[in-house]
């Protein structure tokens, strides 16, 4: 079976982080839905051939934000209630701090604020199309 | 908690040479060790101490509490510098070796693991490549489920499909609670296999912590300037600036900790723009042994 997700290890991006984002990138998209059940930290390991105890960590921190929960023995789950919310919320930090790198970037450039306002009516006019206008 | 593997202010000397020196590293149950560093840094000299294969001058070793005894071996899977294997047995014979003398022995095991690396079992080692010869090690070092792993260059000579395979099989075994230490010079077998990270230095340990806490503190943090760079007061001597670069407009500081502080004092000069970038294990590496020869900690508190 296919890794329900991949990793880059030699990224600059702490390997844990990566598997917190992208766990809560697929609850966010409904990849993962509430109630599922999560690979076993071994099994994950495995796929991604990442240490174990990085899983581990992960798993941790996920079920710290709200977003899995482990029963000993059973294994852990999407939680059923709240975990979309969760994994929403922080799929709206990511968002958030990906667009302010941009700024930062464009601010950079020696673009003028008005300039990066108009590139971002552009850029939100392609993905949302007839806004407003029909 | 009791350190599987805990190397005590090791020193090594070989006459004027001193190869290691005051090394202090201790590994976790369930934890995998990545031991990095440049040709010469020390790295097989603490093996061979670790293994019982030279006499430490100074310093302790520890497997499980406990100094070096025959009875270690038992539950310790090693795969040395240097193959300690016989040259007219075939690994068949090897195995017939390992059957008699370790009561942990796992003939499936065995088997599985020869069908893994695809070897002759009835040729001679003499006759074997360097990476079939690696191989021969490692079967013979998991055959007997070991608690505690030492290996030195573990995939060394193998391609990168069981180069792969050596990475499953130590994460397999952590996942079931042994603990490893491994050297390589692949620093992407480390990134992906290892939980933590040593990079030895002249005989020196430089690096020491969680892969993903210095991925977490280590960055570079990069300044533009609309002029020539300017002179940041006492930044070279900062104890959390491992290098500097400067370059026309540009500066750029390469940081062990606290790059949100350091940002802010390259604002206080008007940049155009400051960025803090990330760091693979790889730039982490080679700034470390470029780097000034300072010990900084990383990482207790994961």
């Amino acid at each position: 079976m296919p890794a329900i997700f991949t990793v880059d290890p030699r990224s600059g991006v702490p390997l844990y982080l990566q598997v917190i984002e992208q766990v809560k990138r697929a609850v966010a998209l409904g990849t993962l839905s509430p109630g599922e059940q999560l690979p076993t930290v071994k099994s994950l390991a495995l796929d991604l051939t990442v240490n174990p105890n990085t899983i581990a960590r992960a798993y941790r921190d996920l079920e710290r934000d709200g977003i899995i929960e482990t029963s000993p023995g059973r294994g852990s789950f999407v939680r059923a209630n709240g975990a979309p919310g969760e994994a929403r919320r922080a799929a709206e930090d990511v968002a958030a701090a990906m667009l302010a790198e941009a700024i930062r970037q464009a601010k950079a450039l020696g673009l003028e604020r008005e300039r990066i306002g108009a590139l971002l009516e552009d850029a939100l006019g392609r993905w949302f199309p007839a806004h407003g206008e029909e | 908690m009791e350190h599987s593997i805990a190397i005590r202010d090791l020193t090594k000397r070989y006459g004027d040479f001193t190869a290691v020196s005051g090394l202090t590293l201790e590994v976790e149950p369930g934890s995998i060790c990545g031991l990095l560093g440049p040709n010469g840094a020390g790295k097989s000299t603490t093996f061979k101490c670790l293994l019982g294969l030279a006499r430490p001058t100074s310093g302790s070793i520890a497997i499980e509490g406990a100094a070096l005894t025959p009875a270690t071996f038992e539950y310790l899977g090693y795969v040395p510098e240097r193959s300690a294997l016989y040259e007219a047995l075939t690994l068949d014979q090897h195995l017939e070796f390992y059957r008699r003398c370790y009561a942990r022995y796992d003939a499936a095991r065995a088997n599985e693991l020869v069908d893994m690396f695809k070897l002759d079992r009835k040729k001679k080692v003499g006759r074997l490549s360097k990476g079939q010869r690696t191989a021969v090690a490692l079967i013979l070092a998991f055959s007997i489920r070991p608690r505690i792993f030492i290996l030195d260059e573990p995939a060394s000579g193998l391609d990168p499909v069981f180069q792969r395979l050596v990475l499953d099989l130590m994460i397999e075994a952590a996942a079931g609670g042994a603990t490893i230490l491994f050297s390589s010079h692949q620093i992407g077998q480390v990134e992906r296999a290892a939980d933590r990270v040593a990079i030895l230095k002249n005989g020196k340990l430089v690096v020491n912590g969680s892969v993903d806490e210095l991925k977490t503190t280590e960055k570079i943090v990069e300044a533009i300037f609309a002029t020539a760079a300017p002179d940041v007061d006492g930044l070279a001597s900062d104890p959390r600036v491992r290098r500097i670069e400067r370059s026309g407009r540009i500066l750029r500081a390469y940081v062990s900790r606290d790059s949100e502080a350091i940002a802010q004092r390259f604002e206080a000069f008007s940049p155009k723009d400051v960025s803090i970038m990330d760091l693979g294990l790889e730039d982490i590496f080679l700034t470390a042994v470029d780097g000034r020869d300072a010990t900084i900690p990383h990482g207790d508190k994961a």
